[in-house]
């Protein structure tokens, strides 16, 4: 009896995950299960309670718990199953139990917490095969268990999926709470929420390295917009230095990024060093050209032109200069975000009705899809670092928050609950 | 660079100003430069009433002290430079914006030690990254085409607040309208 439990299962709706072969190059070691049942786009999950290990452990093991059922439950990845089984028995785990549930992974672990440091034991089980798929041991002070409990999300996402997961990754976005708009941060679920500037002017258009050393934004300070570099480890700030206006920038890489500058006349867009110095004018069209992404490898970027009158989105390969224009869709199309795969684009339509919604277009220009409909005015799309989700702003509640949806547009949801307005966010690639 | 004279420009301004749209032609959203050689004609202050007379008759009244309504002046722009509004996603000027341009040329022309900011603004509907861009155009726009009056640019400053300072919080067409412009500061 004492071996009994009961588990409490849980389905999650997720978006199909392909494991593609260069998953596999990149780690060959490594295998890579396809957990997702034909005609079905889902993982059934299975979470124990954890286990509690000696005198004192019982309340870390109930907050781990909330944490990671909580964060598993963000991406939209899983489905839980809500009736109750016996699954751990004398004679081991009923796995049969467990597939008269649907459960298709079956996860256990135990917590133990000795003055202050806590050591998390995972176990996670392919329920069709009967067969333990990984086992790990995580350790960490009391005040970091976010920190503990999300890095078993991350192994467990990406042991499923082969990709990369948004547990440990931030989100930079402005803010007007205090009367300015200021930049700040959160964790990828909208936690601990953190205020990055305090010009008490205007702060916008925020971007982080993908390393997440360095944040890229522009500010009105000096009365004017000013593209600014802030090394967030020591503060050291460089800007562009010129004339005219440097905004909305974006990295290319940890040591690039591109933005829009005005000095020479018209609005066009450059590639920077970190410490502002221009390292190559990347557009020659007359108009606002505005809003760089890149391709993961970054090869290619999107971006928004204005040279046939009105703004529309751009591919140019870095190489050869060469620019193509990939939406077609309405009179007005901008705030692209190319996605870490690489294949889509997504960006923000004004439609003919004047509402504002989020689209996604594949990098070559076909298989539109619409995200967002009859929901108030919906804007700033940024990928997370896995691809499955969007992060964007909406007004459908009256003011402007930030939402977060499938790539398809389902599941869609605040973020959070924060004073003022909320705008212009962008999820980092950066992981803990 | 060839120095702006107020006083032959003004003449023209006059009758601009009192002239119907249908009297000024112009080639769609082009800038068309106003012609500056134009005889002066009047520049004498109308006579006093007659019922003043009994007090001394004030001085003549300062043009560019007195209120002003009408095209570019509204309850954010009360003078002396007016503002010069703009279409949706256009930096575009107007026949209107045009005339507005060439009184405030005129002003530039009289008030040869003063200088002033062109801020570029849009109203909250256009993307806000878009939105400074554009803000951009408009302020740059209108400071060259006042150069190209004989205003030299060293006495013009230009800045976009996009769509960050709205000067008309109101969420109607009109506030929209109220929103795009390029507003001018006496420095």
């Amino acid at each position: 009896m004492q071996l009994t439990r009961h588990i409490i299962a849980a389905i999650f709706v997720f978006c199909c995950f392909f494991v593609t072969p260069m998953h596999l190059v990149a780690a060959p070691e490594e295998e890579y299960i396809i957990i997702s049942k034909t005609g079905s786009d889902s993982i059934a999950l299975a979470l124990n309670q954890l286990d509690v290990k000696g005198v004192g452990s019982g309340k870390v093991a109930n907050s781990l718990d909330v944490i990671i059922r909580d964060a598993l439950d963000f991406p939209g990845l899983f489905t839980i199953l809500s009736s109750q089984v016996t699954v751990e028995e004398k004679s081991g785990i009923n796995f049969s139990a467990l597939g008269s549930i649907q459960a298709e992974v079956y996860a256990r672990g135990a917590v133990a917490s000795t003055a202050g440091n806590v050591t998390l034991d995972m176990k996670v089980y392919s329920v069709g095969t009967a067969k333990l798929l990984f086992s790990k041991t995580y350790v960490g002070k009391e005040n970091k268990l976010r920190t503990i409990g999300h890095a078993f999300c991350a192994d467990l996402v990406e042991h499923l999926t082969g990709s990369r997961s948004v547990f440990g990754s931030k989100i930079v976005f402005v803010s007007n709470s205090t009367g300015f708009k200021e930049i700040y941060q959160c964790d990828f679920d909208g936690k601990n929420v953190e205020q990055l500037t305090n010009s008490r002017s205007i702060s916008l258009t925020p971007a982080l390295s993908p390393d997440g050393k360095y944040l890229a934004y522009t500010d009105y300070s000096t009365g004017r917009p000013v593209l600014y570099i802030r090394n967030l480890l020591n503060g050291k700030t460089a800007s562009s230095g010129k004339s005219g206006i440097s905004i909305d920038p974006a990295w290319r890489n940890g040591r690039e990024l591109a933005t829009t500058l005005s000095f020479e006349g018209d609005q066009e867009i450059y590639l920077l060093k970190i410490d502002g110095s221009i390292y190559r004018r990347l557009t020659k069209s007359r108009g606002i050209d505005l809003s760089p992404t890149f391709s993961p490898d970054g090869n290619k970027m999107a971006y928004v032109s204005e040279r046939n009158g009105q703004p529309q989105i751009f591919i140019q390969e870095l190489l050869s200069d060469e620019a193509r224009r990939v939406t077609f869709n309405g009179d007005y199309n901008t705030q692209p975000s190319w996605s870490p795969a690489g294949d889509k684009i997504a960006y923000t339509t004004c439609e003919n009705s004047g509402e504002f919604n989020i689209f996604t277009v594949g990098a070559d220009g076909t298989g539109l899809r619409q995200l967002t409909a009859q929901s108030g005015q919906n804007e700033s799309p940024s990928w997370s670092p896995d691809g499955e989700m969007v992060v964007f702003t909406s007004n459908r509640d009256g003011k402007k928050r930030l939402y977060t949806m499938s790539s398809t547009g389902k599941s869609q949801r605040a973020l959070f609950r924060m004073n003022g307005e909320q705008a212009q966010p962008f999820w980092s690639l950066f992981r803990k | 660079m060839k120095k702006f004279n107020g006083v032959f420009v003004l003449p023209l301004l006059v009758i601009a100003g009192c002239s119907s749209d249908a009297a000024l032609t112009s080639t769609g959203s082009q800038v068309v430069p106003v012609p500056l050689a134009v005889a002066p004609a009047f520049l004498t202050p109308p006579p006093a009433p007659a019922a003043v007379a009994v007090t001394p008759a004030p001085p003549a009244p300062d043009k560019d002290s007195q209120p002003q309504s009408g095209y570019g002046f509204d309850q954010w722009q009360k003078g002396p430079l007016g503002d010069v509004f703009f279409a949706f996603d256009s930096s575009a000027l107007s026949d209107k914006a045009q005339e507005l341009l060439a009184k405030n040329a005129a002003w530039f022309g009289r008030n040869p030690s003063k200088s002033a900011r062109v801020e570029g603004h849009c109203d909250s509907r256009g993307t806000s990254e878009y939105n400074i861009a554009l803000g951009e155009r408009r302020s740059t726009g209108v400071k060259e085409y006042l150069v190209r009056l004989g205003v030299a640019s060293t006495r013009l400053e230009t800045v976009s607040f996009g769509e960050e300072r709205p000067f008309d919080s109101g969420k109607n067409s009109e506030a929209m309208a109220n929103n795009r412009r390029a507003h001018f500061i006496v420095k």
